[in-house]
């Protein structure tokens, strides 16, 4: 069963072509379209982020530059990314998908939302 | 007897069962006891979640890690933060939308079987378990360090144990989901405080982070470890014995009470000090700054990917996100969390670093100290954090720093106890054995579960000295939990990545996918226990595999192949296919929500109604 505690004043309808929750509606392409879209973003941002943390052990099995030489004090290059800067890389990276994601689904409501208006238009 | 530091503790664990107690009226029905009614906000919950996830591994495990590896150790830290990246983008909002409560409800809700709501439930428990052995494990060597002394005719292993594993179940019983977010919030805040504290000590006694590394690295990494008589006199692979190596590193001092020992024939076992190989690059010498103390080439990759992998497989962390209001304060949560954990994990590598010069130091000047040395260093790493607070701070710092530790294994198994009721009251006892059972009824299923589930966590912790574990690990709690990330990350990731991400996964291929992952993994892990113990030799297939630290590496693709090929030989996708489609990626749900204000986070102890 869908989550209908917490939609405590909605109206949970539908069959295999839409869902209702009160005067909103999804249908199958409003939500193909939004996946799409989803999943664009998701994936980008999941390419970049494994090809960073990925290239960090590849570094340090294949660039001896990389693990053996310091750079500052006793820190060599790997051990200041994987103490440090890698943490900057990842809130750099939460932060933006989060707002990239949050707008996303501000524009996607709205479109579904007209999608959902042109069909019902249709219906009438 | 450190009686500052016990008060300190008492304290900690008085405040937490007065939480649970207090939250205990706002539990009345089962969304209250495992959901906490859907009303955590963000900043709560992010600071619930890293509760939820700092657990012994992270307070104790990282510096232990990094003070007996170097950078090794330090991988732990950056990959565990890193889970959450692959949480965010993922998993979280869609987990969200789909609502329910559990794991294995997404499963179900997904793929419309029976079936794999009950392999999802048997991975979920098996998950827990590989987590909750680790915790366990350092209550009963806090225990050892902190007060020294059993009671009730127990050992103080045993204790530590015993009473952690106690306290626990009843305030999770008492407390419920609510309680344990109270508790969480807490916690992680207290142990992120001991975290800094500890830090800021160390750089107002003179430490500096450059520098330190540079002495670190200067020589090659010594290991620590306790061995008999007979493993003392025994040849290794290249024909020379332990105790051989240990007179090459030890001073003549140290070395004359090996001798001793081993003429003696006693029984029992003696700390020594050990040359280290570079598993990694084989011709360098092993320093603290570079990698390959414990990983080789495979290890290196397989060790990343079980970290950021496994957080989101782990059932007790995906829970949590059904406590938000919405997908985006999901996502928000996340973030938070990232910058919470984030900058804890930046502290407890310089916690690590530090314990190397001041522990050293510190016995070099004549002073002793509670947990066992050999050559200046611990004989067990996971203690060097109440022995650097103890150090630099006294019995304040080092009650402090107890406390945290003891706070990190309650957050973390107050959320494994919830999840576990959640996978046995939640998912087997309200879905299959009394359907019509009163909310009560369900509550008490719920408390039950948590009660029996803590007991079997209490034995296990008991078990890991008896087997020799402890022994077998330089840095076990880091090492243990490593394998709950494996496991999660090859039984559930890849088939939450395909339920949510493509639409023709199958129930059968899932199913498939999460067998395989799920029994691959812990062949895997156990077979290198095995190895490790001596058991199982290095040759052949069993000696490839049993050779594998992470198996994530291996298991992952594996069950994510499993996934596709089944689901495209199948081909029967569910009937209402569309319709969970809808359900899991529309958002029509939150817009009405957005219209009526139901997106705003509500108090968590409204009265129920």
């Amino acid at each position: 069963m869908p989550d209908m505690k917490s939609h405590a004043i909605s109206t949970v309808s539908g069959d295999d072509t839409h869902v209702r929750h009160g005067d909103h509606t999804d249908t199958i392409e409003s939500v193909d379209l939004v996946f799409r879209a989803q999943r664009k973003l998701s994936f980008t941002y999941g390419a970049v982020f494994f090809a960073v943390t990925l290239a960090i052990p590849a570094a340090s099995v294949w660039w001896e530059g990389w693990y053996a030489v310091p750079i500052w004090g006793g820190f060599t290059a790997n051990y200041l990314v994987v103490s440090l800067l890698y943490y900057i890389f990842l809130w750099t990276m939460a932060w933006t998908y989060s707002k990239q994601a949050d707008k996303l689904d501000e524009e996607l409501m709205h479109m579904a939302d007209a999608i959902t208006a042109t069909e019902t238009a249709k219906e009438a | 007897m450190n009686t500052i530091a016990i008060v300190l503790v008492i304290g900690l664990i008085v405040f937490t069962i007065a939480l649970s107690i207090f939250s205990r009226r706002f539990t009345r029905t089962t969304a209250d006891f495992y959901l906490a009614g859907r009303k955590v906000g963000s900043f709560s919950n992010a600071s619930a979640i890293s509760g939820d996830y700092l657990s012994a591994a992270s307070f104790l495990g990282v510096a232990g890690a990094v003070y007996a590896s170097g950078l090794d150790g330090v991988w732990y830290a950056a990959g565990f933060a890193g889970g959450f990246m692959v949480v965010v983008l993922f998993i979280a909002s869609a987990l969200r939308r789909f609502g329910e409560y559990t794991v294995a409800d997404f499963a179900f809700g997904r793929f419309g079987s029976n079936r794999i709501r009950l392999i999802t439930v048997i991975a979920v428990l098996l998950t827990s378990l590989f987590y909750m052995a680790p915790q366990m494990f350092g209550a009963g060597t806090t225990w050892q360090v902190l007060v020294g002394k059993g009671f009730f005719g127990m050992d103080p292993y045993t204790t530590g144990v015993v009473m952690v594993a106690a306290i626990i179940a009843f305030y999770v019983a008492v407390g419920g989901m609510k309680g344990t977010t109270l508790n969480q919030i807490f916690q992680f805040w207290w142990l992120w405080f001991a975290m800094f504290l500890v830090v800021v000590f160390a750089f107002g006694s003179g430490f500096s982070y450059p520098d330190a590394l540079k002495e670190a690295s200067s020589a090659p990494i010594v290991n620590t470890k306790q061995l008999t008589v007979a493993e003392l006199t025994t040849e290794n692979a290249t024909g020379v014995t332990p105790m051989e190596q240990a007179e090459a590193i030890m001073t003549a001092d140290e070395f004359a009470k090996v001798e001793e020992f081993v003429e003696s024939g006693a029984e029992g076992k003696i700390p020594v000090a050990l040359p280290s190989g570079n598993k990694l690059h084989e011709l360098r010498d092993q320093l603290f700054a570079e990698p390959g103390h414990r990983y080789n080439a495979f290890d290196q990759f397989s060790m990343v990917l079980a970290l950021v992998l496994g957080t989101a497989g782990l059932p007790h962390i995906l829970n949590r996100y059904y406590t938000n209001p919405s997908g985006a304060a999901a996502r928000r949560s996340t973030f938070w969390v990232l910058v919470f954990i984030g900058t804890f994990y930046i502290l407890a590598p310089i916690a690590g670093l530090a314990g190397i010069g001041f522990i050293k130091d510190y016995l070099a000047g004549g002073e002793t100290i509670q947990a066992a040395t050999v050559h200046g260093l611990l004989v067990k790493p996971d203690q060097v954090m109440p022995m650097l607070g103890e150090i630099l701070g006294g019995q304040w710092l080092m009650g402090v720093v107890s406390a945290g530790a003891f706070a990190a294994m309650f957050s973390t198994v107050g959320g494994l106890l919830i999840a576990a009721a959640s996978a046995i009251g939640h998912d087997v006892y309200e879905k299959y054995i009394d359907p019509n059972a009163t909310e009560a009824k369900r509550v008490a299923v719920g408390k039950i579960a948590v009660l029996s589930f803590a007991a079997l966590a209490l034995f296990i912790g008991l078990a890991i000295p008896k087997y020799g574990l402890d022994q077998a690990y330089p840095a076990l709690i880091a090492m243990m939990v490593t394998w709950a990330f494996s496991v999660g990350a090859s039984a559930f990731v890849p088939m939450l990545l395909t339920g949510i991400w493509w639409k023709g996964t199958t129930e059968k291929g899932a199913t498939a996918g999460m067998l395989v992952g799920l029994i691959s993994a812990i062949s895997i892990i156990f077979l290198n226990i095995l190895q490790q113990l001596g058991t199982v030799g290095r040759e052949g297939v069993l000696g490839f595999f049993g050779a594998l630290t992470f198996p994530v590496l291996f298991t992952f693709p594996l069950g994510l192949l499993t996934i596709i090929i089944v689901s495209k030989i199948d081909g029967q996708l569910p009937k209402n296919v569309d319709q969970i489609w809808m359900r899991i990626h529309g958002t029509a749900s939150e817009r009405h929500e957005k219209q009526h204000g139901l997106d705003k986070v509500g108090s968590m102890f409204g009265k129920a109604k």
